[in-house]
């Protein structure tokens, strides 16, 4: 078979968009697990409410209709305040029991928060009011504006992050408590405040996740961001967990394994790719690519 | 004649379905209540299961319509029968051993996720490889062993009884294997691992095994499950039906065969009696007075009206089940509370 540069770096750029959808997810997942330290199997469920916050508001939720941007940002920080609201009530009461209990609570919030939802709406698939847009072609590339601006927002939203742990006093605190919550505590840092801020990020970051796959993977349903949570975990691991630089790479990693796996192999399967790379990697290097601290 | 009519017919449906979802609890109670293994894939076990009985005992595809698989060994019946089980326990168990020797030696959290991941990409492959699985149309011509000679309420009668005595079977099998030295390994290797390694134990292998036998428990439940219905379908195995059997393992009790079997049938009964909601609600409209007519639709009238309500809130009240057993009830209603302490407290 010859080798189609075109093909080959159109696949690149494909890759690279998805993965940038990917890396917001699987960076908000990680986040929380460096301070609660269980991985959060309703996170999935942020992403779904995120893009249906973000349909329903964008039609008139709230009284009356708002263009995309706006009702995104809403969206955003109210499933943002979804995650403050369901780590006090489901996670703080048993927050002393150790990892196992809470990651199979997460497991039972994740059953009442999608089913909550179809129970409301209904399982009928739903669609962002995006237009339809031609492809640009630079260079060969095909790209669509659309496209392009899922990538700028996730590399704006990684920027961010970076810049709320390198500079902020909440980002120092957070890597405080990630590191050593006792320590953290002693230390004079209300670690609970923390936490919850933390959720309120890692949520926030979820909802964005979910509205911008949902740009580029119209329509969806109510099982949209438990599906999906196969590949942001397949992300967060490889990048070891609690490591939001690893979970990064980790998702542009494995942005670009699914799309080179759809394109030359098959495209049944492409989060067998996600998986595939990652079992591969846990068994060479069980604590994922990027080792170390924040 | 039909004799079983009404609630005679349900019962034996929801005993037959009960027992299956027993065999399941029982298996993953093998992995999650003795041995401390978190697995989040137990569907692909039971999938293995039912397609490897589907496959030995459909017929040949020139004889299906709709048939885009090339292998149907189509083993008579009845006396392929325990043949056709003893299959879906080994591809249980040969699906197992390939998942566990890829993660059972990872710790708790990459364990799960990797049982819940390699289960969605078995369920990838049971949906894409059409010429094995007939795809998403279905296997849908399995026999039912006995079916023609024992009448349509004679069969599901003496499935149900099968049912119960194979549950029963494999419990026992159980409970001797927790009994005998093996059983005190697994539950060694759960409360510390390092203890059982100082001991000169293999951790990694024992979990192996363990992880074997519990993937073994559910391709049978598979084999059973295919002949019961008759037909297997990839929508029937999705990820929702693992967390049903952990639902119920939780619920009835970890590290108790015993729990998990009454949890297995408690659950099952719940999920199945929703169904008669919509009739129970036409009954009681029917026999109210006149005047109270209106106050049923009132206040049920805010609620949304369309088919995914009650199988949505079914998995809500699940969901629930997870959150208040594991927040106020850890052992479950009949699990041990000692047996289940020193779990969770690794890392």
């Amino acid at each position: 078979m010859v080798l189609d540069s075109g093909q080959f770096l159109q696949t690149v750029v494909f890759g690279l968009v998805e993965g940038s959808v990917i890396a917001v997810g699987s960076v908000g997942l990680t986040l929380s697990y460096g301070v609660t330290r269980f991985i959060n199997f309703a996170y999935g469920e942020f992403l779904t409410y995120g893009a249906y916050l973000a349909v329903f508001i964008a039609g008139g939720l709230l009284g009356m209709s708002l263009p995309l941007p706006v009702a995104a940002v809403i969206a955003i920080v109210l499933v943002g305040g979804l995650g403050v609201a369901v780590s006090r009530v489901f996670f703080e009461p048993i927050s002393d029991r150790g990892a196992l209990p809470l990651l199979i609570t997460s497991i039972g919030l994740s059953f009442i928060l999608r089913n909550a939802l179809s129970a409301w709406v209904g399982v009928d698939a739903q669609q962002l009011p995006v237009p339809l847009l031609r492809p640009l072609e630079i260079a060969g590339i095909r790209f669509t504006l659309i496209e392009l601006g899922v990538f700028l927002a996730a590399l704006a939203t990684m920027a961010a992050i970076h810049l709320l742990l390198q500079r902020t006093m909440l980002g120092k605190r957070m890597r405080a408590t990630s590191g050593n919550r006792s320590l953290a505590e002693t230390a004079g840092i209300d670690t609970t405040r923390v936490v919850r801020q933390t959720w309120f990020i890692s949520a926030a970051a979820g909802g964005l996740a979910g509205i911008l796959y949902a740009a580029l993977f119209s329509p969806f349903r109510p099982h949209v961001g438990f599906g999906y949570l196969i590949v942001v975990f397949a992300a967060t691991l490889l990048g070891g967990i609690g490591r939001p630089y690893g979970a990064m790479l980790g998702a542009f990693l494995i942005g670009l394994a699914m799309n080179f796996g759809s394109t030359y192999l098959s495209a049944n399967y492409t989060r067998a790719y996600a998986f595939l790379i990652l079992v591969a990697v846990l068994l060479a290097r069980p604590e994922g690519i990027r080792g170390g601290e924040f | 004649m039909a004799i079983l009519t009404g609630w005679a017919s349900f019962l034996v449906t929801v005993g037959t379905i009960a027992a299956i979802y027993g065999l399941l609890t029982v298996g993953l109670n093998v992995h999650y209540g003795y041995t401390g293994l978190l697995n989040f894939g137990h569907v692909a076990f039971f999938a293995a299961g039912a397609y490897a009985s589907a496959i030995a005992t459909m017929p040949p595809p020139e004889q299906v319509t709709n048939a885009s698989y090339v292998l149907g060994l189509n083993l008579p019946m009845p006396a392929g029968f325990p043949l056709s089980l003893a299959l879906a326990t080994i591809a249980g168990g040969v699906l197992a051993a390939l998942i566990g020797l890829t993660s059972v030696r990872l710790g708790t959290h990459y364990l799960a996720i990797a049982t819940f991941a390699l289960a969605g990409v078995f369920g990838d492959v049971l949906v894409n490889e059409a010429w094995l699985t007939n795809g998403a149309f279905g296997m849908n011509s399995v026999p039912k062993p006995l079916r023609a000679t024992l009448g349509a309420d004679g069969w599901q009668l003496a499935y149900l009884g099968f049912a119960l005595v194979s549950l029963f079977v494999v419990y026992l099998l159980v409970e001797r294997l927790m009994d005998a030295p093996f059983g005190r390994l697994l539950k060694g290797v759960r409360e510390s691992e390092a203890a059982a390694s100082m001991l000169g134990k293999d951790t990694n292998v024992t979990k192996l095994k363990s992880f074997v036998i519990g993937g073994a428990i559910a391709g049978f439940a598979g084999g059973v499950y295919a002949h019961y219905l008759g037909s297997v379908v990839t929508a029937q195995f999705v990820p929702a039906l693992t967390f049903t059997v952990w639902a119920a393992m939780l619920l009835g009790g970890a590290a108790s065969s015993l729990g998990a079997i009454a949890g297995a049938f408690m659950l099952v009964g719940f999920q199945e009696s929703t169904r008669f909601i919509t009739t129970a609600y036409g009954w009681i409209q029917s026999v109210l007075p006149e005047a109270l007519s209106g106050v049923l639709p009132a206040l049920f009238a805010p609620l949304p009206d369309h088919p995914s309500f009650i199988p949505s809130v079914r998995f809500v009240v699940i969901g629930l089940l997870f959150v208040l057993v594991i927040r106020y009830r850890p052992s479950g209603l009949f699990g041990d509370p000692s047996e289940i302490e020193a779990m969770g407290e690794e890392d």
